[in-house]
């Protein structure tokens, strides 16, 4: 492995972890697919990367998939479902946690993911030496999104990001799973999408916001 | 020991920023008209603001006190002198032995500070106003600031600015990936420091939208051309600092002319280029509300915290 390979791989790492914070950073949630296209075309460019060290023609292909299916297919079937709602509906007024805090703990997340990383022994890749807290620090971050905000747009977003994470692990890890299981994955989030957008556009419909807290509720007092 | 000619050279390039300084407010002037759709002064026409502000009389309050009538003097030669720190186009400044990126830090706080002394000293409600505003900026954008610039200290050895500027033009940008991150934190705390847009507008006399404009409401003459004189040299040395440690490329490390031409032409186009994405950010966006302030300085701090942790894990 060559060190300029090395750097490509470390700034686009960098790049990746850029593009998971401005979803943190923004409230409306056009803002957040847009930030989700990006990451998603930077994530394919990654994974293209790692296709080129390793060698493997495979996982070419599932970068191919990545940048049709996530930063294409996906942002259009949610922008579709979602011109109906009404805009009070997509931006996230009233998170848990500020927006200003969670960006400060998002970045305590990226070192907590490097922490974690540098326990576990694996000196000789230098691929998972650089992308792996990378994909973790995505997924935690995913995973704070969908915990810290109320509205379920955001937290459907949340739960992109954190596929995104995955896929890049799993990428990382074993260089690329068969491609049957990628194609498989990637149907399943499509599915996945489609089902929780017909589910929030009821939900819409029946209480009138898409406030998460409304469904805790078991009787329409 | 520095030689006659290297501190010659220093000296002009202290010079040179603060000649060149109104230029570039023009430049920016003018891109933000032209994406406005409007023609736009000339790019001269800070120059000849200044002029004719010198030659124009001074009102100044009989409430004020001596601290009114230093600032705009404060004000002007802790720039000045701030701007002899840098490094132009050569890639060390003969005087850097005196100060470093600190001193720098410092005396911007210092022209500051007496802003906005100046300000409350002449108790009018917009002077409180916007001192107090000023306050809550640069308590918050000073953190971000050096966290910044630890990363870069940290990446290349000393805050000086002579041996940081030299170790940047002969180092690569690609080993190093959280220069990425202090660049980003940079680039908000450059627009919140010399007050561009989502912190504050420069161009508007709107009172509940201004910051610095509300400070040096009551200057006139050649007070205020002082104060906008040296504002203009506060932001051309941002950006300096922007390019000569983000971008050294073609800067030169030798006293030959040939040298010493290209790092000042390749310096000056990249500083255009640089204001003039910045007038055109400036036109994209909206001034923020002011309590949403904090929310992008917590980007630049975050950045930079992603920056430090990336130095010490690599």
């Amino acid at each position: 492995m060559e060190s300029t390979q090395l750097s490509i791989l470390t700034i686009s790492g960098s790049i990746l972890i850029i593009a998971t914070f401005s979803v943190v950073a923004r409230r409306g949630f056009m803002d957040w697919l847009n930030a989700y296209r990006h990451q998603s075309i930077v994530l394919a460019g990654v994974t293209a990367i790692i296709g080129y060290i390793t060698g493997i023609w495979e996982i070419y292909i599932a970068a191919a998939l990545t940048l049709i299916v996530k930063s294409i297919i996906i942002p259009k079937v949610l922008t579709q479902v979602t011109k109906r709602l009404e805009i009070e509906f997509k931006t996230e007024t009233n998170p848990y946690v500020s927006l200003r805090t969670s960006v400060i703990i998002s970045a305590l997340l990226v070192g907590l993911s490097y922490f974690l990383t540098q326990q576990i022994p694996f000196r000789s890749d230098p691929v998972v030496n650089v992308l792996l807290p990378v994909s973790m620090a995505q997924f935690f971050i995913g995973l704070f999104v969908l915990v810290n905000r109320r509205t379920v747009l955001s937290q459907v977003v949340g739960l992109l990001i954190i596929e995104n994470g995955l896929f890049l692990f799993t990428m990382v890890l074993t260089h690329g799973v068969s491609l049957i299981i990628e194609i498989g994955i990637f149907v399943d989030i499509l599915v996945g999408i489609v089902i929780s957008s017909i589910l929030l556009f009821r939900m819409s419909r029946t209480f009138d916001s898409l406030d998460v807290t409304n469904i805790e509720n078991l009787r329409d007092d | 020991m520095y030689s006659m000619a290297e501190i010659i050279i220093g000296i002009i390039q202290g010079l040179v920023i603060i000649l060149l300084s109104p230029l570039i407010t023009g430049i920016m002037r003018k891109t933000k008209a032209r994406t406005q759709k409007r023609m736009g002064a000339s790019v001269l026409q800070p120059y000849y603001d200044i002029l004719k502000l010198i030659k124009k009389d001074e009102v100044v309050s009989d409430q004020s006190s001596w601290i009114f009538r230093i600032c705009p003097w404060v004000n002007f030669v802790s720039l000045a002198t701030a701007a002899f720190f840098i490094p132009l186009f050569l890639t060390y400044s003969p005087f850097g032995l005196a100060g470093d990126l600190l001193l720098v830090i410092g005396l911007f706080a210092l022209a500051r500070f007496f802003t906005m002394l100046a300000s409350l000293d002449v108790a009018s409600a917009f002077g409180g106003l916007g001192s107090s505003r000023e306050m809550m900026y640069s308590a918050l954008l000073e953190p971000a600031l050096f966290l910044t610039i630890f990363i870069v200290a940290l990446t290349h050895g000393g805050t000086n600015l002579s041996t940081l500027i030299t170790a940047v033009s002969g180092a690569t940008l690609l080993p190093h990936p959280q220069l990425i991150f202090a660049a980003i934190a940079m680039f908000v705390i450059v627009l919140g420091e010399t007050g561009r847009l989502p912190f504050d507008n420069p161009s508007t006399h709107l009172e509940l939208t201004m910051v610095h404009e509300a400070m040096i409401l009551e200057y006139s003459g050649k007070s205020l051309a002082l104060i906008e004189w040296s504002q203009a040299i506060k932001l051309l040395i941002l950006l300096v600092l922007v390019v000569n440690i983000f971008v050294p490329w073609g800067i030169s490390s030798s006293i030959t002319i040939l040298a010493l031409g290209i790092g000042f032409v390749l310096l000056v186009a990249k500083i255009s280029i640089l204001a003039t994405f910045i007038a055109y950010f400036e036109s994209s966006i909206a001034k923020w509300r002011l309590f949403r302030i904090p929310d992008l300085v917590a980007v630049a701090i975050a950045s930079s915290m992603i920056g430090i942790i990336l130095y010490y894990i690599k």
